[in-house]
């Protein structure tokens, strides 16, 4: 039961820093579907430099060390989404797929560059190992004899990230210009809002997020990581976290327990008598946060809160 | 009138910004294997590009030959897929989906059901024209965007053949793969009628040439008959294709069926050679998929073009694993297509390019 | 150089706040404004007068920062300025209320006066101070709006003061009113003008484009004319005729009254019997129980103000929306559950509203378009394949026959044509068609004069010729020279039958004000 809470906990926590991002660039007007390509290449700096932390480091650096790593590295992989959706005018979905091809070649070359030259070609994975440098994310509390929970300093990160995009989004003046630039970008332009700072910027915080979720996924349950399978979705199922979240900061806080609960659970479930009984596979668990979000999406499209002017490039003179 | 090549046509302007995509792939795919280890970078690039060329014995150059078609074949396919929806107005990005779902069909049909191959194969069609249909029900009914939708049936896609594989009956006892079809499903492979012989590759049929002819009836249709027009109109302007009276509902539930139907046949041909086993423990869908993408921009989103942005992407991509793989990863191929294809999403600037060359061109003119 | 800045000569000693002197603005193959100059008084307002695509938008999108031009320079109390966006213009004091609104629809009405101009204290919004002036504004206006609703759900009108308050909360004085009163019922636009009034008195200068000359004569100062992109001349309101400023407007004597030979109605083309259709924009209908004929041989006219059900009555005739109830019979066959394609062969054609959204699809060629009420028939298909020798001969066929021009013919992109040509390619689609009944809905709109005039000549053609005409119009002209018997359609109800030739331009406009109303129920039908 700890451990399932625990799971939910840090699913739940790299979901909503995820969707939290995307969230930013769609009310910014710009379509990320490119999430699962930031993730994967903020988790790729997170996890470089917990492997190149020298010894005898705090673990207050490590932590704030490697976030910085993954949120940089995030921000610098959305620039790519940026440039070509805001000044080329690209077509962002396009560009979102190609984000993600991209970030899992590559994480695998790098890696697998890294390990090769340090083996001498007797290693050629693409896993990443920072055993003790993980440990620096993590408190253990004791519950009784044997049994004690994982606290995780990413669940700070993530409340803070949390509270923190709620009030900028909602009561600040850069919340509100954002807002407008997705609604309907020629109203902020009037008002002189300057569309393509405001989506580079929407863009920007889903490329630090994003980064951040990324390694909250690799590194809060795990000690190393092969990136030869990216992360696995966990950016796509941000996206739907996103959606059923209907854009804002609290419900997709919800949103993304109950379907961080679902992975949690095909990970967890052998430990429950009952679940094992019903001899579910954890593909089931796997696959319903996905099933749950369309069936939502089919009832609820006619009256999509999405930002309404998400996906179109801006032009000045349009009208 | 007599035939030249304009740079302003909007035909010469796609080929030229593939082109453009193609060498900055490659470019940086070059630079990146430089940092990696400079002395073997130029002899690395030219082996990616070389791919069978690299050997010097005829009967392997012919192997190599047999093994890029086999795996060009389905990578036309779903990029026809995508090209096709794309014509009306839709990104199908749920391409991978339907393919996986082929996979799970035309595999499923042959192993479990030990149907002939064509049955297998007409399975998989169904199968990804179904999941295709669902996308489109989704947009045409509930108005539920298909690009979202394309990506919950992706991962959806992946958890159903996942569990509908792992069966006595399907999967090998050892490992998570699939039993293969050689062994245990003879009856369920695409006759190779010789080809296979000609080339030197077992696995070499007629899947190649099935698909070609696949992408010239899909240009046939999309250009010269009354349903390419009326889904082009649907595509271009549905407000304007519903005004004329066409049936934009069956109109979009039919293109995606129908994209779906491309992928799934795509499956089919590739699994039902019997090259390739699926892995039930899958955590990420196949390549296929995205490449569908990747080569229907690079070709241009023509059914002809996507033919030759195919075989280009195959190419490379198993060029890529002739590398020395002990100094680099075979991954930098699909590095080089992930950029192509990034950078074919700037169709813009090559095009704001070459309009500056004709104004530049034209002041010239005035002065002179 | 000199001869247009001689129209200033002799005011020179006047003082100007806002001065735009040779304004040229390229727009790729548009000179939108060529060699423009106008100078802005100190309460006084100014009008900009122009037939649409006259340049006035263009004009004004300049001086609020939207575009640069080429061009020409702007000062403001004498001193040279320049305007890079509108936060440049804001600092110069210039507002301005667009034609269509820059409103974020799912904002609160204070959400969008302070977008922009955000009053914060450490970092977060302070509304407090700002729903004060806002209030204070608004009463002292007496442009009364509660700032905490969404502008999804409050009317047109009342969107325009907010959109009048965002530039009184920048303290703005010079204020740009783009055709303001296009979406204004006639009360709103009294109001309007009192408003507009009161701001000149208090020493704001007023730029109030339109193409409306009553207004013009109502409320200005002084008036600037455009046309086709050039300066016409400034002149003084009050020593101008409504005669001189439409010819200064259209470039010759206007001919307002369309010649055309009394009606000889038919029998009943079409019948509609207590129709309603649902609204998309609110839960009210937008069409209640709406009951008329349309007879062959006669042009019959929907007149109302833009927004009283006519386009949701359109919609529901051609089948692009359901009915909630009532019938729709064409020759006595019922078509109201019919397919759009059903409608079609049974002899409807439709010019629609909406050129852009409905008429045309863009990237398709003039070809492809000519046939896309028709692809299907034999004449152009054979077992599926489009028949393109055909395709290519008709379309050059009507290309001719009704002058469309473009830049490579049949083959052009319908998207790089100028308006004028693609309206005259839906019209001559719909009209060749030869159907017993036409839906004309705004035919004219964004067309100049020449082209209006060869449309109107079209439809009395199509009437003479036997056929049934339904023709919606905003436009008051257009409904009393074009129409044989006018109908007037106030919020989804038809509230009058006028005879064009009996009644005056005021009844007509009582009635589509909703001022004046007949029981049309217990009438014929």
């Amino acid at each position: 039961m700890i451990l399932l809470i625990q799971y939910t906990l840090i699913y739940a926590s790299c979901l909503i820093l995820v969707a939290l991002g995307g969230m930013f660039s769609e009310h910014s007007g710009v379509i990320n579907i490119g999430l699962e390509g930031i993730m994967v290449i903020g988790a790729l700096g997170g996890a470089l430099t917990m492997m190149y932390m020298p010894e005898g480091v705090s673990p207050f650096l490590i932590v704030v060390l490697t976030v910085l790593m993954a949120a940089l590295a995030g921000l610098a992989f959305s620039m790519l989404l940026s440039v070509a959706a805001i000044n080329f005018k690209a077509d962002q979905t396009l560009v979102g797929t190609a984000m993600n091809i991209l970030a899992t070649a590559v994480a695998a070359v790098v890696v697998k560059a890294i390990n090769t030259t340090a083996s001498h070609g007797d290693n050629v994975s693409a896993i990443v190992r920072y055993i003790e440098e993980h440990e620096a994310f993590i408190v253990r509390w004791n519950l009784g004899e044997k049994s004690f929970f994982e606290f995780n300093w990413f669940f700070v990160i993530t409340i803070v990230a949390l509270i923190v995009s709620a009030v900028i989004l909602y009561k600040t003046k850069f919340g509100l210009r954002l807002y407008a630039c997705g609604e309907h970008p020629q109203a902020a332009d009037a008002a002189g809002v300057n569309v393509a700072k405001m989506r580079y910027s929407g863009v920007m915080i889903s490329g630090v997020l994003g980064g951040i979720g990324g390694l909250v996924y690799i590194a809060s349950a795990n000690s190393s990581w092969d990136f030869k399978y990216g992360v696995a979705g966990a950016g796509f199922l941000a996206l739907a976290v996103m959606i059923f979240g209907e854009w804002k900061p609290w419900k997709i806080a919800g949103a993304a327990i109950i379907f961080g609960l679902f992975r949690a659970l095909s990970n967890v479930y052998t430990a429950f008598p009952l679940l094992m009984e019903l001899n579910i596979p954890s593909n089931v668990y796997n696959m319903l946060p996905y099933i749950i979000s369309l069936l939502v999406l089919a009832f609820t499209s006619k009256s999509s809160r999405a930002p309404k002017a998400e996906g179109i490039p801006f032009e000045k003179g349009q009208r | 009138m007599k035939k030249k090549f304009k740079l302003d046509s909007p035909g010469m302007q796609t080929f030229l910004a593939s082109v453009v995509a193609i060498i900055a792939g490659l470019v940086v795919g070059f630079i990146v294997l430089l940092c990696i280890n400079p002395a073997g970078a130029p002899k690395a690039i030219l082996t990616i590009l070389k791919n069978y060329l690299n050997f010097t014995r005829p009967n392997l150059i012919l192997k190599n030959i047999g093994g890029t078609l086999v795996r060009t074949a389905p990578l036309i396919m779903t990029s026809l897929a995508v090209t096709f929806a794309y014509k009306v107005g839709m990104f199908n990005i749920g391409v991978a989906g339907q393919y996986t779902i082929g996979i799970g069909c035309c595999m499923w049909a042959a192993l479990a059901w030990d149907w002939p191959w064509y049955l297998c194969l007409l399975f998989a069609v169904v199968g990804g024209m179904v999941w295709g249909a669902i996308a489109g029900f989704l947009k045409s009914v509930f108005n539920v965007n298909e690009v979202i939708s394309g990506i919950m049936l992706n991962w959806i896609s992946l958890y159903i053949v996942n569990i509908w594989l792992n069966n006595d009956l399907t999967k090998e006892t050892v490992s998570p793969g699939t039993l293969q079809l050689h062994n245990y499903a003879k009856q369920g492979m695409i006759p190779t009628l010789g080809l296979d012989k000609v080339l030197n590759n077992e696995y070499f049929g007629p899947s190649i040439f099935v698909a070609i002819i696949v992408a010239i009836i899909i240009n046939i249709v999309l250009n010269k008959t009354v349903f390419g027009y009326e889904l082009k109109a649907t595509g271009g302007n549905k407000h304007a294709a519903k005004y004329s009276g066409m049936n934009d509902y069956r109109n979009i539930i039919l293109t995606l069926a129908i994209s779906g139907a491309l992928a799934g046949l795509g499956a089919g041909l590739y699994y039902l050679t019997g090259i390739e086993q699926w892995e039930t423990s899958a955590s990420s869908l196949p390549a296929m998929g995205f490449d569908g993408i990747v080569a229907a921009f690079l070709g241009g989103l023509n059914p002809i073009g996507v033919i030759f942005s195919s075989y280009f992407i195959k190419h490379i991509s198993i060029g890529g694993t002739m590398i020395d793989l002990n100094v680099y990863s075979s991954d930098i191929s699909g590095l080089i297509v992930a950029i192509i294809i990034y950078f074919s999403a700037f169709t813009m600037i090559v095009r704001m390019v070459l309009k500056r060359l004709k104004e530049r061109k034209a002041e010239r003119g005035e002065k002179q | 150089m000199w001869s247009s800045l001689a129209l200033f000569g002799g005011k020179m000693n006047d003082k100007f706040v806002i001065e735009m002197q040779h304004i040229t603005k390229v727009f790729p193959g548009i000179v939108a404004n060529d060699d423009i100059s106008l100078g802005l008084r100190k309460g006084e307002i100014h009008a900009l007068l122009g037939e649409n695509g006259a340049g006035k938008s263009t004009l004004m999108s300049v001086l609020f920062g939207l575009y640069q031009p080429e061009e020409g320079k702007i000062l403001k109390d004498g001193k040279e300025v320049k305007i890079n966006n509108p936060n440049d213009a804001t600092a110069l004091g210039i507002g301005m209320v667009h034609q269509h609104f820059k409103l974020v629809e799912c904002f609160s009405v204070l959400d969008n006066i302070i977008l922009g101009v955000e009053p914060t204290k450490f970092g977060l919004i302070t509304k407090k101070e700002a729903r004060r002036k806002v209030m204070a504004l608004s009463e002292k206006y007496h442009l009364s709006v509660n700032p905490d609703a969404k502008i999804e759900n409050i009317t047109v009108g009342m969107q325009q003061r907010v959109e009048i308050l965002k530039m009184l909360y920048r303290d703005n004085d010079i204020l740009i009113f783009d055709e303001p009163t296009a979406v204004l019922t006639p009360q709103e636009i009294d109001e309007l003008m009192i408003i507009m009034r009161e701001f000149a008195n208090e020493g704001k200068a007023i730029l109030f484009i339109t193409h409306k000359l009553n207004e013009i004569l109502a409320v200005a100062d002084r008036c600037t004319v455009l046309r086709k992109g050039k300066y016409i001349g400034t002149v003084d309101v009050k020593d101008a005729t409504a005669e001189e400023l439409s010819e200064m407007m259209v470039g010759r004597k206007v001919q307002l009254q369309v010649e055309k030979s009394d009606a000889v109605p038919g029998d009943v083309v079409l019948s509609v019997k207590n129709m309603v259709v649902a609204s998309k924009q609110h839960k009210n209908n937008a069409v209640k129980n709406v009951s008329f004929d349309v007879h062959k041989g006669e042009i019959l006219c929907i007149a109302g103000i833009d927004g009283n059900g006519q386009t949701e009555l359109v919609y529901a005739l051609s089948g692009l929306e359901p009915i909630v109830s009532g019938s729709i019979k064409m020759n006595g066959v019922e078509l109201s559950k019919q397919s759009i394609r059903k409608r079609n062969l049974a002899g409807i054609s439709h010019i629609p509203e909406d050129r852009h959204k409905h008429g045309l699809v863009l990237d398709y060629s003039l070809e492809q378009n000519l046939v896309l009420q028709t692809y299907f028939e034999p004449e152009f298909q054979k077992n599926g394949f489009i028949k393109f020798n055909e395709v290519r001969h008709y379309s050059e066929k009507l290309i001719d026959q009704y002058d469309i021009r473009s830049g490579q013919g049949s083959i052009t992109t319908a998207r790089s044509m100028s308006g004028g040509n693609q309206q005259k390619a839906i019209i001559a689609r719909e009209i060749d068609r030869d159907t017993e009944l036409l839906i004309s809905v705004q035919p004219t709109r964004g067309l100049d004069v020449g082209a209006i005039e060869q449309v109107h000549r079209q439809l009395v053609a199509q009437r003479d010729s036997g056929k049934a005409v339904l023709l919606v119009s905003l436009e008051l002209d257009e409904v009393m020279s074009v129409a044989d018997r006018i109908l007037v359609m106030f919020e989804g109800e038809i509230v009058g039958e006028l005879n064009p030739k009996t009644c005056s331009v005021q009844e007509l406009g009582l009635y589509m004000a909703g001022a004046k109303r007949d029981d049309m129920n217990g009438g014929e039908k």
